[in-house]
């Protein structure tokens, strides 16, 4: 006791502070589980997806909030209060900008971390909780992307929500109150605005950060998976912490990314088309540029009649989720090493192939329509 | 069986410590080493590879293989190498290891001993958190679907006049704006726009195949009927396909003139059928009428998109 009394004495105000708070919430101890992650195998490029996910996701939410400053959710207002963000308020088209091109990074970073955990096998056994959860969030994302479009109530927005909500209208049995519930009504209008404001800024936020966190402690309690090849003295002796190298290697990746999307707010900041209406003068409708391959799926006359629109929009996506949710369950053997999993390996191409074709084809598809 | 914390380490049938510390394997989880505290007074701690532990005789006492010379060559343990598993982050380290010196336990409270409605308590503790969340679900319900079924607006709204319309079998579009009202906010004015054709008997034929066209209300009374020799056909300006606005084009297969949604390329003909594309019904025939001085009147009828048959919402 005397000796800790002296170390006490010797603390200056600020170590003192920490002390009285590590005392009462076990801070360092929090701290020093968080950072002393072993990573079997060491640390990784690959790694740093999930860790950017966060931190674009909590930009967001930093540049969402800026954003509910000005902007107003009504009909009559929408529009005026974003062009107002854009041309008037000082800094607030590069903060809308980040926020818009924040969200196609947050997309591709998506799929970027979901192929990363299918090509290493990291799905498997004991991770399939994970997987299912990282499914969940991906809807989330897709549902960020889907209702924040129509905030701005501009052409685009509107016409996208339009025909997404048509869509939605075709999912079986609830299909017709679900697209009811997402308009407030039988047509888009001021209740579509206001529920995919209160959908947008509340509901998909709370969601995503508690599915988040049970992603992050499912992660945790099973422990990452490591690379797929190497013998278990040599995964042992690469192996390291999460911090400072996996922790270094993240950081690096986050600014890294934060100066593209600053990049992109930069040469193609946000640029309104016309307020909404339901008469879309000469502006040809479209979603963006990540829901453009199942857009132009739509095109095709195989998924032309209800039954066909059924198959394309509703039983085919549909279908495809199952699978990916089914897929730790289905696929049980033990085998992580993609270069011997050949039909995970060809899977992935093809759908990679598909997704990049069909989403070229709607981009060369716009000069035929003009 | 694994050695326990505290227990006597033998080498040589003798007694030359306990073991204070294990240390684990972080990946096979096994452990690697026991830390054997040496008996005389300076407490030096070494490090001893399991390999070397011959016998775990008893929870109190482990043989060690080596020689008492051996023994004081193992390394001395650096406790500045090793982090406690409090610190660390190991999934499933704990599960199959028995190190802990024993059970660490206090007394339940008096009130607490032999209370034998637990699974009672628990139980109530649900039912009563579902008696309050239940009476929330239908109210809540019914606050959020408030605005989703509404009755349909029979009202005519002019659209301009029929004399703009001055070939057959083309389209012309027609915009209007029509009051809006929502819940409390003031009524707005929105702009839609509707396509007209003059259709020649034939496309008159193919649009209304010689029967009157009758339109509903809610209730499934006839409200307007549109007669089949009526040369002046509306359609609504939502694509059947999945909702977007299409528009009169002449494109190279068709000189003449199409109805062309730009959204997912379905191409009408000017009585409305679909020649391509993957819409699955016709253009919708709104109800049309045209007063003395030639002006043109709708009812602003909206259906689903994406189904066979006509589903009214508007």
């Amino acid at each position: 006791m005397k000796e800790d009394s002296q170390v006490v004495s010797q603390q200056n105000a600020f170590e003192k502070v920490v002390e009285f708070v590590d005392e009462r919430v076990g801070l360092k101890t929090i701290q020093a589980k968080m950072l002393n992650e072993p990573v079997p195998g060491g640390s990784r490029w690959a790694y740093a997806f999930g860790s950017v996910l966060l931190f674009i996701f909590i930009l967001q939410v930093v540049t969402g909030i800026l954003l509910m400053f000005y902007y107003v959710p009504s009909t009559d207002h929408a529009y005026a209060s974003t062009q107002y963000i854009i041309h008037e308020v000082d800094y607030g088209w590069f903060l809308l900008s980040y926020h818009f091109w924040g969200s196609s990074a947050m997309v591709v970073m998506v799929f970027a971390h979901m192929s990363q955990v299918f090509l290493w096998g990291a799905y498997k056994k004991p991770r399939e909780l994970v997987w299912l959860v990282g499914l969940a969030l991906f809807g989330i994302v897709m549902g960020f992307g889907f209702t924040g479009y129509l905030l701005p109530w501009d052409q685009r927005a509107y016409w996208a929500t339009v025909v997404g909500v048509e869509i939605m209208d075709k999912t079986p049995l609830v299909g017709d109150f679900l697209a009811r519930f997402l308009k407030g009504g039988p047509t888009p209008g001021q209740m579509t605005l206001s529920r995919f404001f209160v959908i947008h800024v509340m509901v998909l936020p709370a969601a995503l950060a508690g599915l988040a966190g049970l992603h992050i402690f499912l992660f945790r309690k099973a422990g990452p998976a490591g690379p797929f090849r190497g013998t278990p003295e040599e995964l042992k002796a690469k192996t390291d912490y999460f911090f400072p190298r996996q922790i270094w290697k993240d950081i690096v990746a986050m600014a890294t990314v934060f100066l593209i999307i600053c990049s992109l707010a930069f040469i193609e900041p946000v640029v309104l088309l016309e307020q909404a209406t339901p008469d879309p003068g000469d502006y040809h409708p479209e979603p963006e540029w990540y829901f453009l391959f199942l857009f132009q799926l739509l095109r095709l006359k195989i998924f032309g009649g209800e039954f066909g629109q059924f198959l394309g929009a509703m039983a085919i996506p549909g279908a495809f989720m199952a699978f990916l949710a089914a897929l730790p369950f289905l696929d049980t053997s033990s085998e992580r090493n993609i270069f011997k999993r050949p039909t995970a390996l060809i899977g992935w191409t093809v759908i990679m192939v598909f997704i990049l074709v069909f989403t070229v084809s709607a981009i060369i598809n716009r000069h035929f329509l003009d | 069986m694994q050695p326990k914390l505290t227990a006597k380490a033998l080498c040589a049938n003798k007694e030359i410590g306990k073991i204070s510390k294990v240390i684990v394997d972080p990946l096979s989880h096994e452990i690697s080493h026991v830390v054997v505290r040496e008996l005389n007074g300076q407490g030096i701690e070494r490090q001893v590879p399991i390999s070397q532990v011959q016998e775990v005789v008893s929870d109190e006492e482990i043989i060690l293989r080596c020689s008492l010379e051996e023994f004081v060559r193992f390394p001395v343990l650096e406790r500045d190498q090793y982090v406690t598993i409090k610190e660390v982050e190991i999934a499933h380290l704990e599960d199959h290891l028995h190190v802990e010196p024993g059970e660490i336990l206090v007394p339940l409270p008096r009130l607490e001993q032999g209370v034998p409605r637990r699974t009672f308590f628990a139980n109530m503790t649900h039912a009563i958190g579902t008696l309050i969340a239940l009476p929330l679900v239908y109210p809540v319900l019914k606050y959020l679907m408030k605005p989703m079924f509404q009755p349909y607006d029979n009202a005519w709204f002019s659209v301009g006049n029929v004399k703009k319309v001055n070939k057959e079998n083309i389209g012309f579009q027609f915009k209007f704006t029509r009051g809006f009202k929502e819940a409390f906010m003031p009524e707005q004015q929105i702009e839609k726009n509707i396509w007209v054709v003059k259709a020649t008997p034939a496309v008159q034929q193919a649009v209304y195949e010689g029967n009157d066209k009758k339109f509903y209300d809610d209730k499934g009374d006839v409200i307007w009927v549109n007669k089949s020799n009526s040369p002046y056909i509306g359609y609504s300006g939502k694509c059947p396909h999945l909702g977007c606005g299409y528009k009169w084009r002449k494109t190279k297969n068709f000189p003449d003139g199409v109805f062309l949604c730009p959204c997912h390329l379905s191409i009408y003909d000017e009585a409305g059928k679909v020649i391509d594309g993957p819409a699955p019904r016709p253009l919708d025939v709104l109800p049309l009428k045209i007063d003395a001085g030639g002006e043109l009147k709708i009812i602003d009828v909206e259906y689903k998109a994406g189904v066979n048959n006509q589903i009214r919402l508007l």
